[in-house]
Formats: structure tokens, C-alpha cells, sequence
């Protein structure tokens, strides 16, 4: 009697809503979550990085640590790019040896552009970051006359983000090799 | 005593009155907003409750699991799902993308016994040629822990192997012999193994063995 009461009583209306508003509750809330947070790697880094230009980081150790779960087991490079004022160029090259990557981020943490070193053979890399909204850039190098770098660069639409280079870190012997190759990598603004 | 208590039941009767109506009001007014009080409620809870667990722990649909280490299956992809960046976004973390490298995170012993500097482990696997990767040792927080032999990591160029291809790294706050990471007093453990394993990569579909990660074995505790 009890029960039959009880299922008597139950807005069945609002009891079938429970699912659909906690389902969009679920959806707000998960999209809204990466928005809300003010300690993205983004944020955390921007400070501290110029634009449009390199810069190599130091030894990760305690207390000094850019970002958290960063570990001492790479050496990093890294430019905080804005193409809002004309496209970016990067170049690097990559050692031949396993480990060194070049990635290109969004502030939100995408990898837009990565690649990977190989053993076999070093790995040049230039990339052109463009602005992601359709602007004039002016006239390419050919219209005014000027001849075009052997190698044609990868072209990138990205606003703002960090380019990293990550290069791993082999110990002692290896410091100054890899301080110079993430030293070599470069990340100016130019123009067309 | 009985002149007392007609004295005070007399002086009270106000208040009483006052009592009963406001609990009668109340009354009605919890069987109007019950049945909204109690949905909003359950909306609150399922909705955030499932959100939370979905970004903060991940499921199979997101992440993949080999025992205690738990790795995001689109990490830094530029499809990755919506967990995925909110989870990264939240840790605060940069991650290399998912096709090139596989960070794994591990904050409990293959046991299931949460990792803690009080403890000794040995963390043991098999070292794979042409592939790199390191193990770290982090608070919980994901802070490197300060010691005075400056060690926080081993890669696959700097672990002693044994003469079998496999390793054994010691985490401990006492000085061990062989690969040994200090744990000094940090108190809850993080470990982190990053492989860059493009040929057989865990994550890749299709690939027909799935390599096996290192086992994180509880020696002693304090």
C-alpha cells in the first residue's frame, strides 16, 4: 500500500528530466571545464616567454619547475608565437638521434604541427605560421622578384601559440650538443 | 511547582503559536519545492558527479590502462575528444601529441596500493631497442622532489641494464644500489613513463602486441 502510494506520489514528469538536464549539465560542464581552469600550460608559460623569438629553458629541477609532470628528462626550447602582426617562420633541425621533437601548440594544447627526429638521419624542419583568419599578407617572394628557398616551408594557420623544441636530455657529455641545437632553432616574425 | 509550569506554559503560548505556524508553513512549502529540490539536486550530482569522473579519471572510451599506468589516448591531438582536453587544460600540462609520444601516469603500485614515499618500490620492465623512453618519479602534485643526488628521472640511455635487456629502478628515501630514484618525504607518489614508440605504439590501432609496462612492485614500507 505503502509503495503503490509512493509511485502514486512520484512526479514522473520531472523524474524523466532528471537524465536529460544532468546530461546537458554533463556537456556545459565538461566543455566549460578547460575555459574555467587558470593554470593551462599556456597561461603558465606566456609570462615568461618572448614573442617570436626562442628561447631555451633551463634544467628543469625542483622548485623551478615551468609546468607541473615536467620532467628533467628533455631539454626544452621554446617561442611563444603571435602571427596577428604577419606570419612566424621556424626553422630547426633535428639531430639524428631518437627523442627530439618540434611541435607546434594552441593555447589549448593541440599539437597542430609535430615531428619526431629519426635515427638515420637529421631532420630540418621550417614551418610558416599564419594567421588563421584570411588576411593579406602582401605579394609572395616570386611578384617582387625575389627567388624562393630551396626548400618550400610547411605553412601553418595558427594565431597564437608555443612552439617547442624538445631535445632529450643524455646526460653531461651531451649538455652543450643539445644546448645547441635547441640554440639553433630559430622563431622570427617575417614577412611575405 | 504547578503555578510555575501554568505561569510559563501561559508566557510561552505565543511563541508555540508562532512555532507551529512557521512549521506549518514550512511543511507546505517543502511539499511545493520537494519535488524541485530534489531534482535539482540529482541533476546536480549526476551531471558534475559523471563530468568529474570522465575529465579526472577517464574511462576505457579515453584512456588506455595497463595496470596502474593510465594514458590518455588523444593527448595533444588536434581531434582529441572533449574529456580529453578538459582533463590536460585542468592538469596544466603540455603534452606531446598521442602519434608521436605515450605518457602513461601511475599513482598506485600494481597492487592497487596508492605510491608513497614511505614505501620502497621497484619499478621493473624490459628495456625495447630503438625506442625511447623515461621514468619519473613526481609528488602527486606533479612537483619534482628535491634531493642531493639531483636524480628525478631515468631514460633508456641512462638506466644500468641487465645483462637480459631488463631493468630495475629503486624508488626509495634511502640510498640503493643500481638505478634508484630518491623518494626523500614527499608523501604521495606520482610516476610517469614516456615512451616514443612510433613503430609499436600502444595507442596505434591495429597493433598486434601491445608492449607491456613496467610493473611497479612494493618491496617494504616503513
Amino acid at each position: 500500500m505503502k509503495y503503490a502510494n509512493l509511485v502514486k506520489n512520484i512526479n514522473w514528469q520531472l523524474l524523466l528530466a532528471v537524465p536529460v538536464a544532468a546530461g546537458i549539465l554533463h556537456i556545459c560542464a565538461t566543455l566549460a571545464a578547460p575555459h574555467l581552469t587558470a593554470a593551462s600550460a599556456y597561461s603558465r608559460l606566456a609570462p615568461a616567454l618572448p614573442t617570436n623569438r626562442m628561447q631555451v629553458l633551463n634544467v628543469t629541477s625542483p622548485g623551478a619547475e615551468p609546468l607541473p609532470f615536467l620532467s628533467p628528462d628533455a631539454r626544452y626550447a621554446m617561442c611563444l608565437f603571435d602571427t596577428s602582426a604577419g606570419p612566424v617562420s621556424v626553422a630547426s633541425t633535428l639531430p639524428p638521434d631518437i627523442g627530439w621533437t618540434l611541435t607546434v601548440m594552441t593555447p589549448q594544447g593541440d599539437n597542430i604541427y609535430g615531428a619526431a627526429s629519426v635515427a638515420a638521419r637529421p631532420t630540418p624542419i621550417s614551418l610558416v605560421l599564419v594567421p588563421s583568419e584570411e588576411a593579406f599578407l602582401g605579394v609572395t617572394p616570386e611578384a617582387r622578384g625575389i627567388a624562393r628557398d630551396a626548400q618550400q616551408p610547411t605553412i601553418l594557420a595558427a594565431t597564437k601559440g608555443i612552439i617547442v623544441v624538445r631535445g632529450p636530455d643524455k646526460g653531461f657529455s651531451y649538455q652543450r650538443h643539445v644546448e645547441a641545437v635547441l640554440k639553433d632553432a630559430h622563431c622570427t616574425a617575417r614577412s611575405f | 511547582m504547578e503555578h510555575l509550569h501554568v505561569l510559563s506554559h501561559s508566557a510561552l503560548t505565543p511563541i508555540y503559536v508562532g512555532f507551529h505556524r512557521m512549521q506549518k508553513r514550512l511543511s507546505i512549502l517543502i511539499g511545493i519545492m520537494g519535488d524541485w529540490a530534489a531534482f535539482i539536486g540529482a541533476v546536480l550530482i549526476l551531471g558534475l558527479a559523471s563530468s568529474w569522473y570522465m575529465i579526472d579519471v577517464g574511462t576505457r572510451l579515453t584512456t588506455e590502462q595497463h595496470g596502474p599506468w593510465v594514458g590518455w589516448s588523444s593527448a595533444g591531438r588536434i581531434d582529441a575528444d572533449p574529456y580529453t582536453r578538459a582533463h590536460f587544460a585542468r592538469l596544466g600540462t603540455l603534452q606531446l601529441t598521442s602519434e608521436i609520444a605515450l605518457s602513461f601516469l601511475a599513482f598506485k603500485d600494481s597492487e592497487g596500493n596508492r605510491l608513497h614515499s614511505s614505501c620502497d618500490y621497484a619499478v621493473e620492465g624490459r628495456d625495447t631497442s630503438n625506442t625511447w623512453w623515461s621514468l619519473t618519479v613526481f609528488n602527486d602534485r606533479g612537483d619534482l622532489i628535491a634531493n642531493a643526488a639531483q636524480r628525478y628521472t631515468y631514460t633508456s640511455q641512462s638506466v644500468a641494464l641487465r645483462p637480459d635487456g631488463t631493468f630495475a629502478v629503486t624508488l626509495a628515501r634511502e640510498a640503493n644500489p643500481g638505478n634508484w630514484l630518491p623518494t626523500g618525504g614527499a608523501g604521495r607518489l606520482a610516476l610517469m613513463y614516456t615512451t616514443f614508440d612510433v613503430r609499436g605504439s600502444l595507442l596505434n590501432e591495429g597493433t598486434p602486441e601491445p608492449r607491456e609496462l613496467p610493473v611497479i612492485r612494493r618491496v617494504q614500507c616503513r
